[in-house]
């Protein structure tokens, strides 16, 4: 299955993100070694020369390193995906209440209602 | 030898009073997919005959690869047209042969394989296939070539989206990163992602030329909602 | 890369005309054995069985070697149109071959199925005729052919044939790449350039043929039988202005695909 891509932002960018996301989840655990980037590129239906270009972009941020020889590998450095889950928390969380602003909520009620849905998913 | 593999000079191509190609100049480097977009009758057609030789320039020039459309520049270009061209009394068998015995680039293994992961067998006529299977065959000969440059007019065409994904599969599955592909059609949001630059051809004329990511950095707007806008009538 | 083209060629025509060559074959065979050519005696009646199968056998026999003929025709004038100037042209015309190898292979070709269309016919009617004194005939024939032509008769006659019909076929093929630079009606304009190059080739062979009018007459008019030499130097001649208009008839058509090529 293709990858989902919205049409408002450049696409390297987009793999970025699914890539953070899948190191961040454990898809991708510390360590691991990744698909070449021809059958990462035909796995998401991308560019491979845009696939190269967002993985070598997360190699300069440290959380993908290329071992000469053998490929490229999730970083073990798990200061680092700590630091990247953390700064995921954050954007997800300022999007989720710059939103709820936007419909008018309130601190305690955005609190309130969390708490709430949170209760009532636990019970499915 | 060029960094480019495809530049086209000063090139303009009549037909009666029509210019269907009217005094483009264009560089393509080595190692990208490039998507050429146009409504009907913009002159893509027109374009990637002019590259096979199939047409003869009114004025300007063509290099592939620096060299002037010839012998030497069929070796490197493998182009998939826009119709059928198989002989329908030959069996898949006896097309596949046809390609390697001309084509020194030609993958055979690649090609079997191919055909066996859609179920065909080489044994089989071509006359008893419906045209979207034909296309498909089309595919797997031009995309079985090593080639430097392929062009690839309409490849989605008229085909449904699971064929479609069928085809974008096996052009990315096949593709070599030292090779170009120069993809035209006006299907964009199908076929964007897979694509690094664009051209937008307008009455013959290039109206645009660049990266996918920079059009989406540039305008905060996707390829085919441009080209929509580009394009309005 | 000729060969290549040759073989692939000869692949795609030979399905079309081994079937019929064996066919006419069938049929003048079996025109032997039930003699048809017999029936038309008086004490025959007219609505005899054997006499309807009769005439059933020899029409399928004539139709066949009418349809040889046309089938010869037809099929040389197709492979040059449909599968250079057709859809077909777009796979011929981006494989790494350079335009004359395609005018070579399919010229070719077509001669050698001329030629075995020829020889099919001439066989099948020995086959019919079935006479039994066919190779004393064919050795007197011998004889005779060389007492007119001498032994260089045997090559000179048949070169003479077949650079006749080299220079007709390539002259179709000029035609029907000249009416390929019309951007419409290509058929019509195919068939008039047919007609013109027809006419200057005919005045073109008279012009060449006018300083030798009169040892021509003289060569009619003498009553002495002509020594071989004398016939052979005549076709000779007569080869000229074959080979002049088959070559530039060639070089026409190889222009028009290298430089005039437009598949639309």
């Amino acid at each position: 299955m293709p990858w989902e891509f919205r049409s408002d932002c450049p696409i390297y960018a987009q793999l970025i993100e699914k890539i953070e996301q899948k190191i961040c989840s454990g898809v991708y655990p510390p360590g691991t070694k990744l698909p070449p980037v021809r059958d990462l590129a035909q796995e998401a239906a991308v560019n491979p020369n845009t696939m190269q270009r967002a993985l070598a972009r997360l190699e300069d941020v440290g959380l993908l390193y290329t071992h000469r020889t053998s490929g490229r590998f999730v970083t073990e450095d798990t200061d680092l995906i700590r630091q990247l889950k953390n700064r995921l928390v954050q954007e997800h969380i300022r999007d989720f209440l710059e939103k709820m602003r936007q419909l008018g909520f309130g601190r305690e009620e955005i609190l309130a209602a969390i708490s709430r849905i949170m209760e009532e998913s636990k019970d499915e | 030898m060029s960094n480019y593999i495809l530049e086209c000079k000063d090139l303009t191509k009549t037909f009666g009073r029509v210019k269907a190609i009217d005094n483009v100049t264009l560089s393509i480097p080595q190692g990208c997919i490039v998507g050429l977009l146009g409504p009907n009758a913009s002159g893509k057609t027109t374009l990637i005959k002019l590259c096979n030789e199939l047409l003869t320039p009114t004025s300007g020039e063509i290099y592939i690869a620096g060299l002037k459309p010839g012998v030497e520049t069929k070796k490197l270009v493998s182009y998939l047209p826009e119709r059928t061209y198989l002989n329908d009394w030959m069996k898949v068998a006896d097309i596949i042969n046809f390609f390697s015995d001309f084509y020194a680039d030609f993958n055979k293994e690649k090609a079997y394989d191919m055909l066996k992961r859609l179920n065909l067998n080489p044994g089989d006529r071509l006359k008893t296939m419906s045209k979207g299977t034909k296309e498909k065959i089309q595919l797997i000969l031009v995309m079985s070539r090593e080639a430097r440059l392929y062009l690839l007019d309409e490849p989605i065409g008229g085909v449904d989206p699971a064929a479609r994904d069928y085809i974008l599969q096996t052009i990315l599955g096949n593709y070599d990163q030292s090779a170009t592909i120069i993809i035209s059609t006006h299907l964009i949001s199908d076929i964007e992602t897979i694509l690094e630059h664009v051209i937008f051809l307008k009455e013959g004329r290039v109206v645009l030329y660049k990266t996918v990511d920079e059009i989406r950095e540039e305008s905060g707007k996707s390829v085919d909602s441009l080209f929509r806008e580009v394009f309005k009538c | 890369m000729l060969g290549k083209l040759l073989k692939y060629e000869f692949k795609a025509t030979a399905r079309l005309f081994l079937p019929l060559y064996l066919a006419l074959l069938a049929f003048a065979l079996i025109n032997r054995f039930i003699s048809p050519f017999k029936v038309f005696e008086p004490s025959t009646a007219l609505l005899d069985l054997q006499m309807l199968i009769s005439l059933l056998s020899i029409f399928i026999y004539f139709a066949l070697i009418v349809g040889v003929i046309a089938m010869t025709v037809i099929i040389m004038i197709r492979r040059f149109y449909t599968s250079l100037l057709g859809d077909e042209g777009y796979l011929m015309f981006t494989l790494p071959v350079k335009p004359w190898q395609h005018i070579v292979s399919k010229l070719i070709t077509a001669m050698a199925w001329t030629t075995l269309s020829f020889l099919v016919t001439v066989g099948s009617i020995v086959i019919i005729a079935g006479e039994p004194g066919l190779a004393v005939q064919l050795k007197e024939f011998i004889v005779a052919f060389q007492e007119i032509f001498g032994v260089a008769g045997y090559y000179i006659l048949p070169g003479y044939a077949l650079a006749a019909m080299a220079s007709n076929i390539l002259m179709i093929y000029a035609a029907i790449a000249l009416g390929h630079l019309f951007s419409k009606q290509k058929l019509i304009a195919t068939f008039a350039m047919y007609c013109v190059l027809y006419i200057v080739s005919q005045l073109l062979i008279i012009l060449i043929f006018v300083p030798f009018v009169l040892p021509f007459m003289r060569f009619l008019i003498n009553p002495a039988t002509p020594a071989p030499g004398q016939i052979n130097s005549l076709l000779l001649l007569f080869l000229l202005p074959i080979v002049i208009l088959g070559a530039g008839y060639f070089i026409l058509t190889n222009m028009i695909l290298k430089f005039k090529l437009n598949l639309e």
